[in-house]
């Protein structure tokens, strides 16, 4: 029986000395992970030497000793600030910003300062990372394997052992025939789905299909071929969909550098199954993938490679706009970031406007706010552009440069595709850009530009022949019908008038005068800056690469207070040449995988043997991947193919994804989904219908390499190590003794099924993979080592040694053991690799962040000013093109419908608020909870006057999708979509705005049963309201929310809802 | 050549500044906090550092900020505003408690002892006294009772006031004492910025000896424009706001002149 502990029995104490009695009884939620005895009797011998009076103040504050800290990384926010953090007794009590670390000081100390030098020196931390204990220590962690008892979503379980839930996952069978209506449900365990094991088979079957696909090879011809291995495939019919192997899925939620590749070399180099997923387009995915189509290089026709995010330089940037994100909430991190811009602020260097439905805390120290209709960013940034063009406001140099050669004349580091001449068809769409070959200019890999009127050919990286060309081109060359990009620009900016933006945007045309003439007034120190409010919508992606067309507009890239790519890392997958390690080639007999991913991403319809006519069946994502929000009803519909067994791992579809109802659904369909599995460190919202749960590390007992933001100029490898030992239930896995964590998990699966590249010589000859560290700490050895010779860090020296012994003397075998951590790296690594260990990473002295008027790392590239990757896709259910350049589109559903929502008139958008993230933070971290206990829906005072609402109203959102305003949790349970009303002047009239955290349901917010007992729910964690069942499903899919085609962006803010009074 | 903008870090320059001032003798200290209400951002990373720091349990928080809207739509202002005791000079709280309750020290810190000032009747003498609503009773309560674990983080140690307070064992204090902000006092006097002034995420925070005229408060308040809260009330606060940029100077004395 679980028992609570009463704040009496605390009182039976004495304040010197707990007894062990009481912690004992008072136990773990689910019964480990008691406390070690020496964590009970907190430093007795000093409170007795302080009694005697022979203790300095800095001796009886431990905190301010070296011996009680270690560093590592954040995670309660994809920030991943490094933590500076403060140990008594093995028990995790206070978090800081590191003085190390560059996101936490302004500037960070020299990365040689001793560790006990900077013991007292601390910085920047933000609330929801100095309430990380309490994430740690939340009362609701699992401990040990849970198995569902009782029906799927019943909230009944029962502990088992950790061997026995691994063999039942791959052994299948009756797993279930103790509940009702499971009696003969027989499951596929994964020893059915490892289907190819030969790794000769896997590439044969793979190259021809790939052959099948492009129809260099019949269906019949390939059956013939591979008559012996056609059962190992998904569908003989359909070689290109991957073999059995693909049924096998991981979802996976917040998984970072580090865990990411430990998961993608299990799932997809040795389990064979592509279908790996994370949850980036239920996050931001249509900013990176603008940015990636600006930013792609080119080579031999191919354009790939480019960089995903691109900040402004904060610290020295004249003029930034904020559209739907900020610098003092979510975003890439207030500490970071904020200091940047008060400071800015302060000394009259900068500012800013906030582009924003809300009056965000960004917005309370901006210049100007712009309360924009949700969505209409890249309508703004179209009449912004349409001015500066017809006003000749624009960076005339930076633009006509069409080669490096070009750029390096004019000092640019970078170049853009403005002058390049683009082809247009003969119904005037514009397709790919002119090769010299076509106009017998030069090969086919250089491109054309008119230069004084005269076509020019020239090749995009020449270092020698500067080539300039005309902006404004709308021609017939050599009879074929050509403009410029930067042409394509201006007509879809000139397609309306200033004024026809402005009521788009629902502002006055002379807001749009006002921010492109500040814009235009700083030189190259202007920057448009956003992250995720412009691109949650159907037009996502082309509203950001608006935003990135108006930085090139100021040809800012590159320069000091511009538009920055960061300063990035050092590589710990191995992948440079000093590198030690290179891990993806350390994979002895690798299986690999292929085939065509369940969402569908990353893939071309045209390209596939199902392609039978517009519309497809469901939609191809061509550009996007982690396609998070089409995995679950894909797998409903069975198509591209279904799947038998899924791996949910910290992460939660059921509750994050717009249109959750839909999500739920599939959860708990056991013909649909029938092995569902998941990790995680709470029973959540979605891993509540799980057949089994597995308990995770939390972030600070565990490893991760996490990669820094573009905001930092400097640069960062951040190391995520374990600070207090494991919570969880301690087993053996290659003989080894570990914690179960998601890496344990896949090393136990790795042993029984006998994966390649696990166990001894796992990672090659003399290198044995049967532990976490066994791959993270060849990661830190080569961050240690550098990505080219003459990198490295020092050695640790004597004192530093002892010392990372002494911070660790609270971590025991089964996480730490000094001899083993030494061999898995060589001996020779190891006193650099303690060097970084007792730093909590890597940092690059802040002298290198600038040079001169340049920023000190460099994207120095090719920006596209028109994507023609883009371009020359088709939309896989109208079968039209895409359109290259940024334009301005409605919201449409799947089939390119324009959106209806009639009798539903205010705007949702949904925020973060600092204190919390989606998960972990509000409201089960009770500091945090303490400040902001609840969410409202926020609504301006005339909107309420005329609804009728007052301050603290309650009402209930509903929407054309959830009219009932409902959860279904599919157990007989619902829950109404219902908040509080608060009034506010701040926010735009006709929207309204939650934030997003609360509205739990599970993850310690409801009772449960484990093993027959009951455990209560808290109702602190029941709070507020979560409006994502609210938010639309696709109106053609209707299974799916909406999502943008291009950059796969699940829509967040195009839903329209009513608010009743209830 | 253009100057790149290379700053000091504010924080090593203030934990300079204190190691400077440790060096004399304490009467010859003068402990001031400088807080710029135009670089808050309303985070509460002060909030939370503080609760952490100083183990403090449900409805003790020496810090608060307050996040005020102003104005009518579209023109709208929003305002954040950190309090916490002012270790006034002259402070109106003590008034009628005994002496052995309180030491006003010669660096600025009002110091409440624990084992003395205790109870429910001392504790609303003093909050009614007290003009920042600065002051907390400890009711003895943890975040994580009535859970399925009384977590250890509540139950560890804190420093306040350079001794060790481990709020386990019925009435063991600071529980039932009253309590609130003490400029940290014990990191002080181990070389270390007040919790809320080194975390803190907006760079709004300072502290520093008012005595030292070279170190960075003295130059903010020079350079600034700054108001003292309830300032005509005669306490002698210790702690200034920087005003002047988004907030102006009238604005704050509408409320608090
Ligand atoms: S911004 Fe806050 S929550 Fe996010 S990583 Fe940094 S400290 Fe953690
Ligand atoms: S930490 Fe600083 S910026 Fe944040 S609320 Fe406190 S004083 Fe304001």
């Amino acid at each position: 029986m679980i028992k609570k502990i009463t704040e009496s029995e605390v009182y039976e104490n004495t304040r010197k000395r707990i007894s062990r009695r009481t912690f004992i009884r008072s136990g773990a939620f689910l019964g480990g992970s008691a406390l070690l005895v020496s964590q009970l009797n907190w430093a007795c011998n000093l409170l007795s030497k302080a009694e005697a009076g022979t203790l300095t103040p800095q001796e009886i504050y431990e905190l301010s000793k070296a011996k009680n800290i270690i560093y590592s990384v954040c995670l309660q926010c994809h920030t991943d600030c490094p933590i500076k953090a403060k140990l008594l007794n093995g028990v995790l009590v206070k978090i800081d910003g590191p003085a190390y670390s560059s996101q936490s000081m302004l500037p960070h100390i020299s990365y040689s300062t001793s560790p006990a030098k900077a013991a007292t020196m601390e910085g920047k931390l933000c609330p929801k990372g100095q309430a990380g204990i309490q994430s740690l220590y939340d009362p609701y962690r699992i401990v040990k394997v849970l198995k569902r008892t009782g029906p799927r979503g019943s909230n009944q379980w029962e502990t088992i052992p950790f061997d026995k839930a691994i063999d039942e996952i791959i052994n299948g069978g009756l797993l279930f025939k103790n509940v009702k209506g499971e009696e003969n449900r027989n499951v596929l365990g994964l020893k059915n789905l490892y289907s190819v094991r030969d790794p000769n088979v896997q590439k044969t079957l793979s190259i021809d299909a790939k052959r099948v696909a492009k129809k260099e090879m019949t269906i019949a011809d390939f059956k013939t071929k591979h008559v012996d291995h056609i059962n190992l495939l998904l569908d003989p019919r359909h070689p290109d969909l991957g073999p059995i192997n693909n049924q096998f899925v991981i979802q996976a939620g917040r998984i970072e550098h580090g865990r990411k590749e430990f998961a993608k070399r299990w799932l997809n180099d040795a389990f064979g199954s592509v279908n790996f997923f994370e949850h980036t387009s239920i996050c931001e995915q249509s900013h990176h993938i603008a940015y990636i189509m600006a930013t792609n290089k080119y080579k031999n026709g191919k354009w790939f490679g480019g960089k995903e995010h691109m900040k402004p330089d904060t610290l020295n940037s004249e003029f930034i706009i904020y559209f739907g994100t900020g610098a003092f909430e979510a975003n890439f991190g207030p500490p970071p970031m904020a200091e940047k811009v008060t400071d800015g602020i302060i000394t009259g260097r900068l500012k800013i406007a906030v582009v924003d439905p809300r009056f965000s805390k960004t917005a309370a120290k901006a210049w100007m706010w712009v309360p924009l209709k949700p969505g209409m960013d890249g309508a703004l940034a179209l009449g912004m552009i349409r001015w500066i063009i017809e006003n000749k406001r624009f960076d005339r140099t930076f633009l006509t440069n069409a080669n490096l050669a070009a750029a390096k004349d004019s000092g640019e580091p970078s170049w853009s595709t403005a002058a390049w001449l683009v082809k247009i068809d003969k119904d005037g769409t514009p397709g790919k850009y002119v090769r010299a070959s076509e106009l017998k200019l030069g090969d086919e890999n250089s491109f054309v530009v008119l230069k004084n009127g005269i076509p020019t050919a020239f090749n995009p990286y020449d270092t020698k022949t500067a080539v300039e060309g005309d902006l404004m081109v709308n021609t017939a060359v050599q009879g074929i019908q050509v403009k410029s990009a930067f042409q394509l620009l201006w007509e879809s900016a000139a397609s309306k008038t200033l004024d026809e933006w402005a009521e788009l945007c629902g502002i006055n045309s002379t807001t749009i005068t006002a921010l492109a003439q500040e814009f235009t007034s700083h030189g190259k120190k202007s920057v448009a800056e956003f992250y995720r409010g412009p691109v949650k919508h159907t037009n996502g992606y082309y509203n950001a690469l608006a935003l990135i067309s108006l930085n090139l507009m100021v040809g800012n890239p590159d320069w000091v207070g511009g538009l920055s790519v960061g300063g990035g890392h050092w590589h710990e997958d191995g992948s440079k040449p000093g590198n030690p390690f290179n891990l993806k080639k350390m994979h002895p007999n690798k299986l690999g995988a292929f085939g065509l991913k369940i969402s569908r991403e990353k893939a071309f319809y045209e390209k596939t043997t199902l392609f039978n006519g517009y519309p497809a069946k469901r939609p191809f994502y061509p550009f996007t991947s982690n396609l998070y929000q089409e995995i679950l009803p894909s797998v409903k519909a069975d198509y591209p193919y279904s799947i038998k067994a899924l791996f949910l791992h910290k992460g939660t579809p059921g509750f994050s994804v717009p249109g959750a109802q839909a999500q739920l659904d599939v959860l708990v369909n056991k013909e649909k989904l029938p092995l569902l599995f998941a990790c995680d460190i709470v029973i959540g919202e979605s891993s509540m219908f799980a057949d089994y749960i597995f308990p995770d590390l939390s972030v600070w007992e565990r490893w991760g390499m996490p990669h820094v933001t573009p905001d930092v100029q400097t640069k960062t490898s951040k190391v995520r190590q374990p600070i207090v030992a494991p919570l969880t239930e301690t087993v053996k896995v290659f003989g080894e003794e570990m914690p179960i964590c998601m890496e344990t998990i896949m090393l136990a699966i790795a042993e029984k099924l006998n994966l390649p590249g696990y166990g001894g010589n796992g990672l090659g000859n003399g290198w044995d993979f049967k532990r976490p560290e066994d791959y993270y700490l060849k990661m830190v050895a080569n961050i240690a080592i550098g990505d080219k010779e003459g990198e490295t860090v020092p050695d640790a020296d004597n004192p530093e040694l002892e010392l990372f012994l002494k911070s660790r003397s609270h971590l025991s075998k089964p996480i730490f053991d000094q001899q083993r951590w030494e061999k898995t790296v060589g001996s020779d690594k190891w006193k650099k690799v303690v060097y970084v260990l007792n730093r909590g990473g890597r940092y690059e002295n802040f002298i290198k962040a600038y040079n001169g008027n340049y920023l000190g790392h460099k994207f120095n590239g090719l920006f596209s000013l028109y994507a023609e990757p883009v371009a020359t896709t088709n939309h896989s259910m109208t079968g039209k093109p895409f359109f290259g350049m940024p334009v301005y589109e409605p919201i449409k559903d799947a089939a390119g419908e324009i959106v209806v929502q009639d009798g539903y008139d205010l705007s949702l958008i949904t925020y973060k608020e600092i204190l919390g993230g989606q998960s972990r933070t509000l409201p089960n971290d009770y500091w945090l909870s303490s400040i902001l206990s609840e969410n409202y829906i926020l609504i301006n005072s005339r909107d309420a006057e005329l609804l009728g609402f007052s301050n603290g109203d309650k009402a209930k959102v509903v929407s054309t999708t959830n009219p009932e305003g409902v959860w279904n949790f599919n157990n007989g349970k619902k829950k109404p979509v219902v908040g509080k009303v608060k009034v506010i002047e701040g926010i735009r009239r006709g929207t309204v705005a939650v934030s997003w955290h609360f509205g739990h349901w599970a993850y310690g917010a409801t009772d449960l049963k484990v093993d027959g007992k009951l455990i209560k729910g808290d109702e602190r964690r029941t709070t507020g309201l979560c409006t994502n069942v609210v938010l639309l499903t696709d109106p053609y899919l209707k299974d799916v929310c909406m999502t943008d085609p291009i950059g796969g962006s699940s829509s967040f803010s195009d839903t329209k809802v009513k608010l009743i009074k209830v | 050549m253009q100057q790149t903008y290379i700053k000091e870090n504010l924080v090593v320059k203030m934990q300079e500044d204190l190691k400077r001032a440790l060096q004399k003798p304490m009467n010859k200290r003068s402990w001031i906090m400088v807080i710029d209400t135009d670089k808050c951002i309303g985070c509460n990373a002060c909030v939370v550092s503080c609760i952490a720091e100083n183990v403090s349990p449900p409805g003790v928080s020496y810090r608060v900020v307050n996040d005020i809207e102003d104005g009518e739509y579209p023109e709208v202002s929003r305002y954040f505003m950190p309090t916490n005791c002012q270790q006034c000079d002259n402070p109106p709280c003590i008034e009628g408690i005994p002496e052995d309750a309180y030491t006003k020290r010669a660096d600025g810190i009002l110091v409440f002892h624990y084992d003395k000032l205790k109870g429910k009747k001392l504790f609303q003498k003093v909050e009614n006294q007290c003009p920042y609503t600065a002051v907390y009773y400890d009711e003895g309560t943890f975040y994580t009772a009535n859970t399925p674990k009384l977590e250890p983080y509540e139950t560890r140690p804190s420093y306040e006031y350079g001794e060790e307070w481990s709020r386990v064992g019925k009435g063991q204090s600071p529980i039932n004492a009253v309590r609130k902000c003490h400029f940290c006092l014990h990191r002080l006097e181990a070389s270390m910025l007040p919790a809320c002034v080194t975390t803190c995420v907006g760079r709004a925070m300072y502290f520093g000896d008012k005595n030292d005229t070279d170190n960075v408060v003295n130059k903010l308040l020079k350079n600034r424009k700054w108001v003292l809260i309830n300032e005509s009330e005669g306490t002698k606060p210790r702690v200034f706001y920087l005003t002047g940029t988004i907030l102006n100077k009238e604005t704050c004395m509408t409320c608090h002149g």
